[in-house]
């Protein structure tokens, strides 16, 4: 094998005239896919736009025939949605990065340091990955409650983290251990220790799967509802779906501040998602060693 | 620059022996390859010696410390592997500054360092390159230069020619030698490549499932290999072993077991069956003293012909200049009598010396008649 091929980037070479079938049928698939999956979401912000007299005198896929904001202004009041956005954003926010950084730290461990149980810790971290939570619950709320973390970020951060991190570990120690070994022998040499080859050479590498990962954990995050319906009880700490769960029971016949707050509830995890999305790049990795 | 002394040296994988007891003292400033079959240890050793495997016994020196037990970082040695080992996300000015980074240089100190050393290896112009931009020799040449930049006492090289072309290889070698000349330093080198190690090498260890078959410099295991493993390794096309029983008489000659007899240049101190080797530049064509063969295939190389032919029931390779005429099953004459031949024992392949010239034995016996 000889390392200086040259490589010619796939377009440019000449496109055939005729598509292949088989990538219509598939482009076609996607499109119908990506149809059904943004329906509803066309329905909740079409709705989330009109008054109630227009949701009920025009057909639900509609465009609104005018803008009507107080949808968004009356949910944000009537469902407290300032407290419950402060609340997500806090147990988001230090919980994802956080959980990220131990699964990331103990991953390298696992794939790099050569430790006598190595193979037993990895099982047991697979096996937490197979514990459904809803499992858990009840003795979850008695260990929470005996530690006296009800109501509290730090109770329901723990619980997050427990659930969280082992299928992180599992994902990024396979691919940690895909690594060639000599990149990290190489810095090594250099006179790297393991928390800067971890911070210097395999974070900026993995960057396409922690951005991964990220997203997921995220939307995860953001969006859930049991563990958090059970440790926190007092609505001041609330998070949005809760306040989102409570809202509905109260407003269900208003369907123009209803969709007004669902919008609002999944509209930051979308933002995270266009942020970091942009890191989904893959080929990080190319280069590094022979061509 | 620093000696590096291997005593007794050994490594297993759980109960699997690799390396059975090595022991070798590599002196300041020499350039020593390890070549050897695939899987004899060679990267073991090396990666040994550069403190990324555990030791299983014995000792490595480092200049004048112990080094079993101290971290990579601390052995004052670069390594330069296989397949590069490039920092991706680091442009090529990074890759190189990293270890003096590590050092805590500062910034100044460290663009200097690492501006001089591209001039040395003509990178400077890709400084601001990422890995994945480069060609597989300029990426073999950046990990070169990481390892340049430290001003290392010990370089480790694990065949980092193994993944250029050909035209490359020949170019970096002279390259790489004139590095050495030039820092002086130690360099122990791993290659499978015999041509890598005649050509570059001050001394050479060959090594076999972890054992040491012989070492010496290139030109001393070529002259005079201690057995056939060592004979077959080195030099290309590998030497011609035939087996046969010592003719009895007046005249050095050894017969084949269909028969054939060949006529030996000097006379092995030994009796019954041996081994002659010969290496394929030095079989000739011999009308007066040749053994008839039959050949199998010539193949021209443009200056040189390789004829394979069948003594006996051996294939035998000789290397004839220009072209020849001959063909498949034309029979040629072809002479083994030269002084340079080496004999073996059959059963330990180990070297067995020869008492002397056809020419020397003469001399001898012309004085005992006196
Ligand atoms: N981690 C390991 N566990 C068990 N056996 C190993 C391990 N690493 C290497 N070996 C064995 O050790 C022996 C020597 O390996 P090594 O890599 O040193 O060979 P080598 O001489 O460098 O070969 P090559 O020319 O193919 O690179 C091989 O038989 C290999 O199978
Ligand atoms: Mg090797």
């Amino acid at each position: 094998m000889t390392a200086v091929t040259t490589t010619r980037p796939a377009d440019e070479i000449v496109p055939a005239k005729r598509r292949d079938p088989l990538l219509i049928a598939l482009w076609i698939t996607l499109v119908v896919i990506a149809l059904i999956w943004i329906a509803p979401f066309v329905f909740i912000f079409f709705t989330s736009l009109k008054s109630n007299a227009e949701v009920m005198s025009s057909s639900a896929f509609a465009p609104p025939a005018s803008v009507h904001w107080p949808n968004f202004e009356g949910a944000w009041r009537n469902g407290d949605f300032g407290r419950t956005l402060i609340n997500s954003t806090i147990i988001s926010f230090v919980k994802v990065p956080l959980g990220l950084l131990i699964s990331a730290m103990a991953a390298y461990a696992l794939a790099r340091i050569r430790l006598r149980w190595n193979k037993a810790l990895v099982l047991f971290v697979l096996f937490g990955t197979m514990i459904p939570f809803q499992v858990m619950l009840a003795p979850l709320f008695t260990l929470v409650n005996g530690l006296g973390l009800i109501d509290t970020y730090v109770g329901i951060i723990l619980p997050y983290l427990a659930f969280g991190v082992p299928y992180q570990v599992f994902i990024l120690q396979g691919f940690f251990r895909a690594v060639p070994k000599e990149l990290s022998e190489a810095a090594l040499i250099d006179g790297a220790s393991h928390i800067t080859v971890f911070r210097r050479i395999f974070l900026p590498i993995s960057l396409p799967v922690l951005a991964a990962l990220l997203i997921l954990d995220f939307v995860n995050t953001w969006n859930e509802f049991a563990m958090a319906l059970v440790i926190l009880q007092d609505s001041a700490m609330w998070t949005l779906p809760l306040g989102l769960m409570s809202f509905q029971g109260q407003f269900s016949s208003d369907y123009g501040q209803l969709n007004a707050a669902i919008v609002m509830t999944v509209l930051p995890a979308m933002i995270v998602y266009l942020i970091f999305q942009r890191y989904f790049v893959s080929g990080l990795t190319s280069g590094a060693l022979k061509g | 620059m620093a000696t590096v002394e291997i005593a007794d040296v050994r490594k297993s994988y759980g109960s699997v022996d690799v390396i059975h007891g090595i022991s070798m003292a590599i002196e300041d400033g020499e350039f020593v390859i390890l070549v050897g079959p695939s899987g004899c240890g060679k990267s073991t050793l090396l990666r040994m010696i550069a403190g990324l495997e555990e030791i299983s016994g014995g000792r490595i020196s480092i200049g004048d410390r112990v080094v079993n037990n101290l971290p990579p970082k601390d052995r004052d040695i670069a390594m330069v592997f296989q397949n590069y080992a490039l920092y991706p996300q680091m442009t090529v000015a990074q890759n190189l500054g990293f270890s003096l980074e590590m050092a805590g240089l500062k910034k100044p100190q460290i663009r200097t360092k690492v501006e001089e050393t591209a001039e040395i290896l003509g990178l400077t112009p890709l400084l601001s390159r990422k890995p994945a931009q480069l060609s597989g020799g300029q990426r073999q040449r950046v990990a070169m230069g990481r390892a340049i930049v430290r001003d290392p006492a010990v370089f480790l090289f694990d065949e980092p020619l193994s993944n250029l072309d050909a035209n490359l290889r020949v170019q970096m070698r002279a390259e790489i030698k004139a590095l050495h000349r030039r820092l002086g330093s130690t360099i122990v080198y791993v290659t499978h490549d015999q041509i890598e190690a005649m050509t570059m090498a001050d001394r050479i260890v060959v090594l076999r499932a972890g054992i040491i078959e012989q070492m010496g410099t290139p030109l001393e295991l070529y002259d005079r290999p201690e057995n056939m493993f060592v004979a077959r390794f080195l030099g290309s096309p590998s030497m011609n072993f035939l087996k046969g029983t010592l003719a009895e008489g007046e005249e050095p000659a050894l017969v084949l077991p269909g028969g054939d007899r060949i006529v030996l240049a000097s006379r092995p101190e030994a009796r019954g069956e041996i081994v002659l080797g010969v290496r394929p530049q030095e079989v000739t064509i011999d009308p007066v003293r040749g053994t008839p063969a039959r050949i199998v295939v010539t193949e021209p190389t443009g200056a040189d012909t390789h004829i394979v032919a069948r003594v006996g029931d051996t294939d035998v390779t000789c290397v004839v200049q220009g072209r020849v005429e001959e063909g498949p099953d034309d029979i040629i004459p072809l002479s083994f009598a030269v002084p340079s031949a080496h004999y073996f024992d059959p059963e330990t392949e180990q070297r067995i010396d020869a008492a002397g010239s056809v020419l020397e034995l003469a001399a001898r016996s012309q004085r005992a008649v006196q």
